[in-house]
Order: C-alpha cells, then structure tokens, then sequence
C-alpha cells in the first residue's frame, strides 16, 4: 500500500487546499456534453471536484479532527460544535469564505463502475455506502429471512419490514411469507392466464420500502427514483391486479387507483398499469393505459437510451397479446443486473437469452388452441369465486370422487377372491365360514359403498 | 369362532387409551404367527373401531388396517396396483396442487429438504469455478418423489438463482429434467406442471428449460441415453460448461434394496458436481423389514413403521385444521405408502414395491463409497432455521451434524423425522 498522509484536519476553509493530499491519483473530470440542474446519479457535475480515497479513509470513522485536542468526530457538524467549546479567537473561527468546490467521490475498487470519474458519486456518505454494499463483506444478517447486509442502515431498514410484508398475487390471495407466495405463484392459475392478468409481486406496507426496492437495496444501492413510486405505488396496484381478472363488479374500486397510479406519473405504476391494461380483456377500466405505454420500463432510469430497443423486446416476448410480465420480482432483477454493469446490454443479453434459450416456447402461450390451456381457463372460471373467498379452506370436494367409488365398485372381484382365499390360505381348515364371510363381507363391503373408508385414496 | 363383541373388559382397552396401538401390534404380531382366528378377530375389531374421520387412534387404526389385512391375505399387490391405477385416474392438476400447497403452508414438512437442497445446490453452483465470460449453465436432475411433491422445490429455486446470481454478468440457464421412478403422472399434470414453471422462469428471467421423463421402471437401469441431454452436455466442446446437480428427495428409498448401490453408482456415472439427498428417517440399522418369511421380521417392520407413522399424523393433526380436506388428502396418500411398506409381500413378486426403509446413517454409508460428503454451509443451516420460524408450531427444531453423522435433520418434537445431505464427487 502506497503511503499516504495521516488524516489532516479537514475544516472548511482547509480543505480545498489539502484536499490534494489526500488524493491517491487527482484525475480530472472531463466534461460530459450536458449540464443539468440536478444531477442524475452517478453523473456528476463536470464542475465538481473528484476525489479519490483510498478504501482506508474511506472506511475511516472519525475524519472529522479538531485542531485544538485532535478529538475525532464523524460529521462536521459535530466537530465545529465542539470547536465552540474551544474559545477561538475570532480569525480561527470562521469557516471558509470562498466557496468550496462541489465534491464528488469515486469507488476506490478498480473493477466498480463508480471507479470512473464520470461516474462518481456526489455523496460521501453514499460513496461510502456504495463501497461497502459492493465490495465489502456481509457482516449483517437478518435473523427472518438470512438475507446479508454490509451496511448497517440497509440492515435496520430491512428488519424493519421484513416479516411484516405482504405478498399479494393475481388471483387475489394474500401471503405472509415470501416462500409460500413464490410457490404459489409458479402454479396459480393466475400465471397460467397472464394475457388476462397484471403480474404484480406488490406490498401493502406503507413503510415506504416497497418490494422491488427492498430487493434491489441487496443489490445495489437503492436508485432514489424507484423508491417512492413504489412503496406510494404498489398498495394501489396490487388491488387493482389482484382483482381485475375477477369480477366486473369488483372493478370500481381499481378505477381510481388506476387514476392515482398515473397521476402519480411514476415509471413503475406506467409499467405496470400498462401491462395490465394492454393484457387485460377488461381494457375499459385503464382507459389512462394508452398514454402510459409509452413508458414502458422502470430500467430506462438505467438505460439512458434503448428503451425503445427495450419496448419492442417487450412486446416480442411472450405473449402476442400482452406485453410482457413485469412483476416488481422481475423488476429487481433488471434493477440488480443494472447495478452491476454499466451498461444496458446485459439486460438485452438477458433477455435475448430468453427469447432465444432452446427452451423457450413462445407458443406456449397462445394458448387458446392448446385445449389444456382452454380446459384450465374454464376450470379457473369455475373456480373464481371458491378461490378468493375459501382459499384457506381448502373447499371443493376432492376430484373425482363419484368415479372413484365406481372404480372401487368396479372391482369386486377382491372381494370374491378374499372369500375363496380364506386368511393365510394354509390356516382355513380352522376358520368358521360364517365368521369369515361376515368379517370379509364387512370389511370389504367398507371398500366398495364408501369412497372414503379405510385408506381409499387418490392424490 | 363368531365374532366376539367389544366389551370394556378387553384389555386392549386398558391403560392409555392408545387402543389402536395395542390392536395393531397384536395383529402384526398374529400374522407374524400365522394364527388366522386371532387375526380375524383382531381385523374385526380394528374395523369396527377405525376411522378416517375420528382421533388419532381411530385414523392410525384406519390406514393400518389396510396394510395389516393386505398382508394377511396376501393381496397386497394387487390391491397397491388398483389403489395407483385409481389414484392416477383421479389424478387433478388442481386439487393436487391445493393439497400440497396447503401442506407446505403449515408445515415444513417438504419444505425443509428443498431449503436445504436448493440453498446447497446454488451455491455450490455460484461458487463454481469457471471464467466469467463463460456462460454458466446448470442442469439439474431430479430424482424426487415428485408424485407427491409436484415439482415444488423448482419456484423459490428459480427465484434464488434469479437473485443470488445478479452480481453475475448474465443469468445462468437452469436446465431441469425431472425424472418419475416407478409412480407416474398423468400426461395432463405433467403438462401443466411444465407449462407453468416455464412460465415462472421466464417471469423470473431465467432462461430455463424443463423436462419430465415419466414411468421410469427401476432407476438402475436407467441410462444416460434415456436422461438424453446429459450425453450431449458431457462430450459438449464449447465454451459453455455445464454444471450438473443430481436432487434427489424421498426417491432412494423407493428403490429396491438390493438395487441401491447400483443406483448410486449410475448417479456417479453422471457425473454430478452436487448430489443432494433427502429422505424419511425411519428404518431399522440391522433390522431387516423385508418381509420374508422369518419370524419377527415383520413384527419388527411393523413396529418401525407404526413409530414412524404415528409420528407422521401427528405431525398432520397438530399442523392442519381439525377438519381439511388436504390433510385427508395426504392421510390417504400415506396410508397408500403404509401398505407399500408392510402389506406387499415379496414372496411370490419380482418387482415387489416394497422397499426397505434406511436412517440417514445408513444412507450416508452407502453414499461414501462413491462420494465424499459435503457439509452444509452456514447461510443454508441459517435459511433452515428461518423456516422452521416461520411455522408457528413449536415443534420443529433442527439437529446439526455431530461428528458421526452427515446432513441435518428435522426433528418434530424431538424426534427426528427428515435428513437433509450433500455430497460431491
């Protein structure tokens, strides 16, 4: 490791001057074509100043030195105030009065996206979250779920939530565990008609770390812009998902969430509003639907072009007639695959992947031809309303009963051959005929009348 | 003889109450001795007493009944090949995936061996050597008891690899090719399974591919050819490396004793970077419960198989419902296994469905002659603990390894009832 200077005092009017001291290398930002207002992330002001610590000063808790008795604090706050205590002559206690130059932070981690100038970070805090999240160890661990945090602000904010989610799926049920709602996802019938569904993976906390985030924030640092749409978001989607496949009495309700998803104008309610709505045969209740397909991921935050590219991707992939599902699960995904590259052509590997993967098959889907698919469709139609309403209960006859009981019927030559058996074959000569019979005719008259007595069973 | 009436003088009725218990074993133990008017009187009494519907007692006596009187007259077989040609008539994508579903919800049950399988699986997986420019690619063989499980160890899979792998530059491929061993499904499940995974993973962005090879006779014979791809994957030149993992939950022991090793030996033949094991721990160390005609060899079969049973509906009463129609469902389902293990009399059958039971113990020595074990980490021991939390019955607690024996075990109420291990070439 290369030497480098003990951590100097970093008081205002000091710091421009030190600061280059502090630098391991004091590369230049070159100067990006545009200039915005407020700066997206990771795309700094050309104006600013990159500074580049080394994981070390980074990581170091205390920069923050007084001059006078070399107390250390964590914020510059803090230290001035207690610079107060000192009683400064009046020169030493102003801070400085040119303007300090706006700061940004590069990732020391030579592999990291943010190691670029032209993507450093204009947040030493965030920097230095980012480093940990990133290239750092997982010491934290959530005791629920054994999800691993770096920082320990990720960490409180998960267990926070965690446990107290909800997960909600297109077919109206509600979930408390995330393993349960998976399962249940893979094999709902709710999957099975996605030309007719949203796909939502929503929560109904009003914690404001919504689903899609809290995964993402695993991953990489949470993109400021997903996190309130979604957590404002999702609690409206996921009754407007969860119940447009059903009733059309029931469509109310989602009309004005509808109307608050796009007022609220976040990428993610367009997202998945317009899946929805461009899925769903009851269009009539998203008729804000077409003004928001032309938005049609969250990702382009990531993606500062192709979304285009992204949209027609979209729309070749699965169904015809649906564009494609884009669950907050799925979302997370892009969002990860997003934070680690920096660019977008993962995603389109990604999803270039699953166009083209040998088992792929787009036909699947245009199900109505499939005659399993149409049974499926009817027997959910069936079931609509035992589904929402008896769930848990576990209603509706096991299938096939009448039948069984023909089967069982049908083979009464058990019976017969129990009777010529006698028990054990050899111990015959003892047995009375009458008490046999009458046992056999009992036991095996139970099997034949009743589908259910003694262990007639059928999966 | 006629047919003695129950009186409250029958000291089977004495003591605990565990009446059924007493009658069962009496009658185990009368068939054993070949005494047919004991075994008459005592099949009377279990079958005027038995019920599906009642307590405990009066359900254990109900299942077992089935099984005892199979034996008795020797028709198991038979009986077994109706039970399965009706049970697969009656076969509904719906009410199956209902049933297992529900299970799964209140009780770790299945769920503990694909925590545990899934958890070793992927990460032995992502902690893969291999290029990173290369493509990952992960083809899973399943050798489960998916007639009862119905592929759902394969969804939160899907969704771990999804997230777990996102520091990856791409999603791996997951290629899974189920195989069904003796049981089979009906076509139309198995399409519905298929479609609907297919669709989960493209939900999950995974690129993902599915197969199921159904009725597969007896896993010894089984051939690389007859699994296809794997062929094709091992003598694959090019840039993709394929790592393959072999799961297999609850299908050893549907394998003919005789036949296991071979059938371990076939898994090594394919040459599988992870193979993870669950099984019911239940079964006799030196105990044979192959039924031949020795004495007390059925006596002691039966008497392990009403430990373990009881246990098993037990777990099923506290954990359901009082009433539900799934816990019915999968009381069936058991007792179906029951006279699997006692009633199907191997004396006159060559492909006899009765299959011996092995402890973790017992499996684990036969796996170490072809593998080397691999503890289970940290992360997937925590990924356990957290289910068995999130059932609110107090009952399950899990059992580490100890120096002795490999894998981890789910206990209900102290006892252990599954074991979980990994191993590698």
């Amino acid at each position: 490791m290369t030497t480098e200077p003990p951590p100097m005092p970093l008081s205002g009017e000091e710091a421009a001057t030190l600061s280059a001291l502090d630098l391991e290398t004091a590369p230049q930002p070159p100067a990006p074509p545009l200039k915005k207002k407020r700066n997206l992330p990771g795309m700094p002001d050309p104006d600013a100043e990159v500074i580049a610590l080394s994981p070390k000063t980074l990581l170091a808790t205390n920069r923050f030195v007084c001059e006078i008795c070399n107390k250390g604090f964590q914020r510059d706050q803090n230290l001035q105030l207690h610079r107060r205590g000192h009683n400064l002559p009046w020169k030493l206690r102003q801070r400085a009065t040119k303007e300090v130059r706006k700061r940004v932070y590069v990732c020391p981690e030579p592999s990291c996206v943010h190691h670029n100038p032209s993507r450093a970070l204009g947040d030493l805090t965030g920097i230095k979250k980012h480093f940990c999240r990133k290239h750092g160890e997982k010491k934290l661990k959530c005791e629920r779920c054994s999800k691993k945090y770096a920082v320990q602000s990720d960490w409180k904010a998960h267990m926070k939530t965690c446990g107290t989610r909800e997960y909600r799926c297109g077919c109206g049920t509600l979930f408390s565990r995330r393993d349960s709602f998976v399962t249940h996802r893979a094999f709902c019938d709710a999957l099975a008609e996605e030309s007719a569904k949203a796909q939502t993976l929503s929560t109904d906390d009003k914690d404001g770390v919504g689903a899609g985030v809290t995964a993402a924030s695993s991953s990489s640092p949470p993109q400021p812009p997903l996190t309130p749409s979604t957590s404002v978001v999702s609690p409206t989607l996921s009754i407007q998902s969860s119940e447009i496949p059903e009733n059309a009495t029931r469509l109310s309700p989602p009309t004005t969430c509808v109307a608050k998803a796009v007022t609220t104008s976040t990428v993610l309610a367009t997202v998945l509003a317009s899946s929805a709505g461009a899925a769903a045969p009851s269009t009539t209740s998203f008729p804000n639907v077409t003004a928001a397909t032309s938005l049609s991921l969250s990702v382009p935050l990531y993606l500062s072009n192709n979304v285009n590219d992204l949209r027609h991707h979209y729309t070749a992939c699965p169904q015809p007639s649906t564009t494609a599902a884009l669950s907050a699960t799925a979302l997370l995904q892009k969002a990860a695959q997003m934070g680690a590259a920096s660019s977008n052509t993962s995603l389109l590997r990604g999803l270039g992947l699953a166009t083209s993967s040998t088992g792929y098959h787009p036909q699947d889907e245009s199900g109505i031809d499939n005659p399993i698919m149409q049974w499926n469709m009817s027997s959910h139609v069936k079931q609509e309303n035992p589904s929402l309403a008896d769930h848990n209960l576990g209603l509706g006859l096991p299938c096939g009963d009448p039948g069984f009981a023909d089967v069982m019927m049908g083979s009464p030559p058990m019976t017969r051959d129990l009777l010529g058996l006698g028990i054990g074959g050899n111990g015959g000569d003892n047995v009375s005929r009458g008490g046999l019979s009458a046992l056999l005719t009992s036991f095996g008259g139970n099997f034949d009348s009743s589908g259910d007595a003694g262990g007639v069973r059928h999966q | 003889m006629t047919s003695s009436s129950l009186n409250s003088d029958d000291p089977c009725f004495d003591g605990d109450g565990k009446w059924a218990t007493k009658l069962l074993r009496e009658c185990a133990r009368a068939i054993n001795d070949r005494d047919s008017s004991k075994i008459q009187h005592l099949l009377w009494m279990l079958n005027e007493l038995a019920s599906p519907y009642g307590d405990s007692q009066q359900k254990l006596a109900s299942y077992f009944l089935q099984a005892l009187f199979c034996k008795a007259t020797q028709t198991g077989q038979r009986f077994y090949m109706n039970l399965k040609s009706a049970s697969e008539k009656n076969q509904s994508f719906d009410s199956a995936r209902k049933m297992i579903l529900k299970f799964q919800e209140v009780s770790p049950w299945t769920t503990f061996g694909h925590v545990a399988s899934n958890g070793a699986i992927l990460e032995a997986f992502l902690e893969a050597g291999g290029e990173k420019n290369k493509k990952k690619k992960l083809h899973i063989i399943d050798i489960s008891n998916n007639t009862s499980t119905f592929c759902t160890q394969w969804p939160t899979f899907l969704e771990s690899l999804a997230t777990k792998s996102s520091d990856h530059v791409e999603t791996p491929q997951l290629k899974l090719t189920i195989v069904l061993v003796k049981e089979s499904l009906k076509g139309s499940v198995m399409n519905e399974i298929c479609q609907r995974m297919e669709k989960f993973a493209r939900l999950m962005r995974v690129p993902f591919e599915i197969n199921m090879i159904n009725g597969v006779e007896h896993l010894w014979k089984v051939t690389k050819e007859e699994l296809g791809i794997v062929v094709e994957e091992e003598d694959n030149d090019d840039d993709d490396e394929v790592f393959i993992a072999v799961n297999c939950v609850g299908g050893l022991r549907r394998v003919e004793e005789g036949e296991r090793g071979n059938v371990i030996g076939i898994l090594k033949s394919l040459s599988p970077r992870i193979v993870t094991i669950v099984e019911e721990e239940s079964g006799g160390s030196d105990d044979s419960c192959i039924t031949r005609n020795d004495d007390d060899d059925f006596v002691k079969c039966f008497e392990e198989c009403l430990r373990f049973y009881k246990i098993y509906f037990e777990m099923l009463e506290e954990s359901f419902p009082t009433i539900s129609n799934e816990k019915l469902m999968l009381e069936r389902e058991c007792s179906r296994n029951i006279l699997v293990d006692l009633g199907c009399n191997n004396n006159n059958n060559n492909d006899s469905d009765h299959n011996k039971r092995e402890r973790g113990v017992e499996w684990s020595m036969r796996f170490r002659e072809y593998f080397t074990p691999i503890g289970l980490s940290d992360d997937v021991v925590d990924d356990v603990r957290a289910l068995l939390k999130r059932y609110n019955r107090s009952g399950w607690s899990l059992m580490l390894p100890s120096s002795k024996v490999e894998g981890i075990y789910l206990k209900w109420r102290d006892q252990p009832v599954l074991w979980a291990s990994a191993w590698k070439p």
